[in-house]
């Protein structure tokens, strides 16, 4: 029965939008505190390689090279974050996008090390390691009537959703927090927050080396759940990829990178049976929206258009809708 | 002595906005800072503020040289300051305009945030009721849900002094605090700044109001062309001949004009 609807395709495209989910969050974080950065394509670089030569060359279980590869990312935002401090707008977006090239030059000739732009191939699979470790106690996929390859997408499905929801968990009520309130006043007027005594140099250095270990994290990830990595997954057209999500889905909420992750994930599959015309109406949707709504497509006064929807549907409501007017 | 200001100097390129100018303002008084427009008066909270280095001289806080200290410090040892044009979190209500002011006497991190331990949420609550009282102290009680660009002119001056006065300051330095008040809110901010000096917060002014200086003040320094050119009580101000002279034009001047 349930192995008639589990197709490991839709489960490796499900997998994917939650790591794009992770990738647009480490755009948005920075972008919290008014920092545009494009280096989360050289950060997710930095991970997936990192993951990956740690579990092959030195055989060390999964985890271990996902926290390894979450940390050099995380070191390397610190690095990059701290130098950059006094750019702004464009000016920091392109220096960050020229540290994710250097990155993938690195990689394509550091070739003793990474295979140059042949990249690594047999990087151990998170789910083909959740299913040996078990069968090691015991557990056979067939007697919940799956496939062996049903049961491994649907595990690796199943933890990187608990690991998306605990993040977008984790930044939802940092915003809320103190924190969240240092970084959006540091968004809206650098100087003043300065003055209300906000460390500034902490508060941003912190934001940008968060989006960096968000985007590591995200890049150990997608080389187990792939893998196969090479140079050119990590390029400047990944770094484009995700700053549209967030873009397109709203920056002002973090609603906003998670919707645009989600639909602009989708949206090739789905369209998949005009074939080549697909990125011509992916890129026509994003010219169209940001005619419309440069601020994306999700904001605040959606939010709470939903939420006076969703507070009117309850019994009793009172303050909550009025609140939100 | 709360703030004592030596010998400051600032120049910009060639030009001196601010030159040699001493003061030290007493602990508990309203101390007014006056003079014509581009007298350096703005430059000058600029550099007590560390927003821009001094050239040279020197500023003492409590006995305490804060050169060089970055502009949060300052706020964390006790001045605090509002802005000429309001410089307010625009998209942020009024009440966490007033909690961000809280800052830098909070001290939760990123973990104790997140997974709010008991002394987060109750610092967190300390917070709000701060920015509540705060929000009451300058009559904006009944705004704290209302965005900060949403607020009338007046209101956001209010606003910016409340959200001063959630760093606890000993120094507040106001910035035009009258500027673009009608009549019935000058009064209103009058008797805010008598409050604010009753909670034994020492009160550094810069204001174009004269009726208001002269009311409120306890002692006048006035600047002209970036120097000190005088300095006493509001009716020593008032008969300065070379104050009179900065602001009106000498007498002879008019004769051949």
């Amino acid at each position: 029965m349930l192995a008639e609807f589990i197709n490991p395709y839709y489960l490796q495209i499900g997998c994917f939008v939650l790591i794009n989910i992770i990738l647009a969050l480490s755009v948005f974080v920075p972008l919290s505190t008014g920092q545009l950065s494009l280096a989360s394509a050289g950060f997710m670089g930095l991970g997936a390689y990192t993951s990956a030569l740690l579990t092959i060359h030195f055989e060390l279980p999964i985890i271990v090279g996902v926290i390894a590869g979450t940390l050099i990312a995380g070191l390397f935002g610190i690095l990059i974050g701290v130098p950059t401090l006094r750019l702004q707008g464009v000016y920091l977006a392109i220096v960050t996008l020229g540290f994710g090239e250097v990155i993938r030059v690195v990689f394509v000739n550091w070739e003793s090390l990474t295979k140059g732009s042949v990249g690594i191939s047999g990087i151990p699979h998170i789910g083909r390691e959740i299913l040996k470790t078990f069968k090691e106690f015991g557990f056979n996929p067939q007697s919940l009537g799956l496939q062996n390859n049903q049961f491994i997408f649907l595990s690796i499905f199943f933890l990187l959703l608990v690991i998306t929801v605990f993040l977008v968990w984790f930044f939802r009520r940092q915003s809320r927090s103190r924190v969240g309130r240092a970084y959006a006043a540091i968004n809206l007027d650098e100087k003043a927050a300065e003055s209300m005594g906000i460390n500034i140099t902490y508060y941003k250095v912190l934001a940008f080396t968060q989006g960096a270990l968000l985007a590591g994290f995200a890049g150990s990830l997608y080389a187990h759940v792939l893998a196969y990595i090479s140079p050119a997954d990590f390029s400047y057209h990944r770094a484009v990829d995700i700053l549209v999500f967030t873009i397109f889905g709203g920056s002002e909420v973090i609603w906003g990178p998670i919707f645009g992750a989600i639909f602009l994930t989708f949206l090739p599959e789905v369209l998949r049976f005009i074939s080549e015309y697909r990125y011509m109406i992916y890129g026509l949707m994003i010219i169209i929206l940001m005619a419309v709504r440069p601020q994306g497509l999700i904001d605040v006064t959606i939010i709470n258009w939903i939420k006076s929807k969703v507070s009117k549907r309850g019994v009793k409501h009172g303050s909550r809708s009025e609140k939100s007017m | 002595m709360v703030l004592e200001v030596k010998k400051a100097c600032k120049n910009f390129g060639g030009l001196a906005a601010v030159s040699d100018v001493s003061f030290s303002i007493q602990k508990g008084e309203i101390f007014g800072l006056i003079g014509p427009n581009g007298a350096g008066k703005t430059t000058m909270f600029n550099l007590i503020t560390s927003m821009f280095p001094l050239s040279s001289g020197e500023v003492i806080f409590k006995e305490e040289n804060i050169n060089g200290l970055k502009p949060n410090k300052i706020t964390e040892k006790g001045i605090c300051r509002t802005f000429q044009n309001i410089r307010l979190f625009p998209l942020m209500t009024a009440e966490e305009n007033v909690m961000v002011g809280v800052h830098c006497r909070s001290k939760s991190g990123v973990l104790s945030s997140v997974f709010r331990t008991k002394s987060q949420r109750k610092e967190e609550e300390h917070i709000r009721s701060r920015a509540t009282e705060l929000l009451e102290f300058v009559g904006l009680k009944d705004f704290a849900e209302v965005s900060a660009e949403n607020l009338a002119y007046g209101q956001q001056r209010r606003l910016e002094i409340a959200r001063a006065m959630a760093s606890d300051p000993n120094l507040l330095l106001l910035d035009e605090p009258a500027a673009g008040m009608n009549e019935t809110e000058t009064d209103d901010l009058f008797q805010l700044i008598k409050k604010i000096q009753s909670r034994g917060v020492t009160v550094l002014l810069i204001e174009h109001d004269m009726p208001l200086v002269m009311k409120l003040c306890d002692r006048i320094a006035v600047l002209n062309f970036g120097k000190k050119i005088a300095e006493g009580t509001p009716t020593e101000i008032q008969n300065n001949p070379q104050v009179i002279e900065a602001y009106l034009g000498s007498e002879e001047e008019e004769e051949y004009a």
